[in-house]
């Protein structure tokens, strides 16, 4: 946090390492997540920082040029340089590794944002997002959460080490009626009838997902009277509409702390590879009411971060 | 240890019990002449200081030759790493001199930090307004016109993984300065996209 007592924002060493994905301390973290003027700051630290990396993915093509190059130039110097052995490691190096993941589209979901499912798999811990080169996902079942890192198990009995940071969206989805309650935010999608919606999808606080299945009807507005049952809802027009909700009710709730993930479920985290095969997530998604099992890639408009929340957002409130 | 000059076997890298390649051991070996710890440590490396050097040349191929420069400078010094710094700072500190002296044969002017005092304004101005519109494709181009201190320090601290201090390490500037010179840079290229804007 800010050493200057005037001005109660995080300072730019804080900002600035939110954006490079590195830790920050608890007292940064917590103001962030409540300062939106942090966070306005945060976003455009986000922006450039992705704007770099994504100059930075556009080198690796280049990395086995040295194959020629370098040899050439070590015998033109006679120093002791590395010969065939370094020559075949580059060759390596420079030569990406294709992924063969069995996809198939569930297109149920929404058209700007494309989800494929497929079959379990043996490959690495960590996948490709498409859409975006610099990200990487991990996708599995979630084993267990510890202060600010995760642990995901794959398709393949591969644990991997997922930490996150102030600014990763956090989200988690499934039968959880119990998060809806008097004074909350909400948007419900659902089917209409008779003056009363029949919750199929209610997305708890902001950002609201822009995914409505064909024939929902869609409201927002403020929850009272909530109860196991239902609630009412009161527009920002003033109309006030009776929800019911039952065990079939899928309730999204992004800005999810992680301490609200449950161990088991179906989890899926976006971010940059970082040392010894973590991820290093700006978004992670624990879904209940997707089975586990089956490997799941997520593609992206772009890297942005607006582009990694409408995805997770679209995996969130995909049916069962 | 595997030695590369001994007749019998395969290669064995240092390797952790999760597959990371241990860094400091690679530059033992390299020291000691092994050219599998020398194509391991390129593998590792190569990419990330190919990026900063390409961010901060703009050139493809006078890049790609400060790279092999750079490998080079390691596969001779790899016995001068004291451990003093992470071996990701070190390579890219020598991939940065190397590139330093590259740009002075070529006579590239070099803005100095008087021209990058331009510090931020204290409140949210048109420039951070072009930032908040700003598609990432525009954030790209506008960090290519950026002046050479500038794409190289962003480059530094969100391209290579490293901390602020091993920025300042790298530049041999305090971190504060390294901070206002992040600063600095950002406040220009929201100068350059709100001057894309205003042109469009």
């Amino acid at each position: 946090m800010n050493a200057d007592i005037r001005s109660p924002h995080l300072d730019l060493g804080d900002l600035i390492a939110e954006a490079a994905g590195q830790p920050i301390g608890d007292r940064a973290r917590e103001h962030l997540a409540g300062c939106e003027h942090c966070q306005l700051e945060a976003n455009r630290w986000n922006l450039v920082a992705d704007g770099v990396r994504g100059l930075a993915a556009a080198a690796p093509e280049a990395a086995a040029a040295p194959e020629g190059a370098q040899p050439a130039r070590l015998r033109r110097t006679r120093q002791r340089g590395p010969k065939g052995p370094w020559r075949r490691a580059l060759l390596v190096a420079g030569s990406a590794a294709a992924a063969l993941v069995l996809l198939v589209g569930i297109g149920t979901v929404t058209g700007l944002v494309h989800v494929h499912l497929g079959g379990p798999s043996t490959e690495a811990a960590l996948t490709a997002v498409t859409g975006c080169t610099q990200l990487e996902q991990a996708d599995g079942t979630l084993a267990h959460v510890t202060g600010d890192t995760l642990v995901i198990k794959t398709a393949s009995g591969q644990p991997v080490t997922v930490t996150t940071t102030a600014s990763t969206f956090v989200s988690t989805s499934g039968p959880l009626l119990s998060d809806i309650t008097d004074g909350a935010s909400v948007m419900v999608r659902g089917y209409g009838s008779g003056g009363t919606i029949a919750a199929a999808v209610i997305t708890v606080g902001q950002p609201f997902s822009a995914v409505n299945p064909a024939g929902f009807v869609l409201v927002q507005g403020t929850v009272s009277d909530a109860s196991t049952a239902g609630f009412t809802l009161a527009t920002s027009g003033g109309t006030r509409v009776r929800v019911t909700t039952s065990s079939d009710t899928l309730v999204v709730v992004p800005h999810a702390s992680l301490g609200q993930l449950q161990a088991g479920s179906s989890i899926f985290a976006v971010g940059q590879a970082g040392p010894d095969g973590t991820l290093s997530a700006r978004g992670v998604a624990a879904i209940t009411q997707l089975p586990s099992g089956p490997h799941i890639g997520v593609s992206v408009k772009d890297c942005s971060s607006s582009s990694i929340i409408e995805a997770l957002d679209a995996l969130s409130a995909a049916p069962r | 240890m595997n030695d590369p000059r001994g007749d019998a076997g395969a290669p064995v890298f240092t390797v952790n019990s999760d597959g990371a390649c241990d860094d400091a051991g690679l530059l033992r070996r390299i020291g000691q002449g092994d050219e599998d710890a020398m194509a391991a440590f390129y593998r590792e490396h190569g990419r990330v200081v190919l990026a900063q050097v390409l961010l901060v040349t703009g050139e493809r191929v006078l890049a790609e030759e400060i790279v092999q420069d750079t490998m080079l400078a390691v596969w001779r010094g790899a016995g001068s790493f004291r451990g003093e710094s992470s071996v990701r700072s070190w390579v890219i500190a020598i991939a940065r001199r190397q590139t330093r002296d590259r740009l002075r044969h070529q006579r590239l002017r070099v803005v100095d930090d008087a021209f990058l005092a331009d510090q931020p304004g204290s409140g949210p101005g048109p420039e951070v307004t072009a930032l908040d519109r700003a598609e990432l494709a525009e954030v790209k181009g506008a960090i290519r016109e950026l002046a050479l201190p500038h794409r190289e320090v962003l480059g530094l601290a969100f391209g290579s993984g490293l901390s602020l201090p091993e920025v300042a390490g790298v530049l041999d500037i305090p971190v504060g300065t390294v901070k206002s010179r992040l600063a600095a840079a950002r406040t220009a290229l929201s100068r350059i996209l709100d001057e894309k804007g205003q042109d469009q």
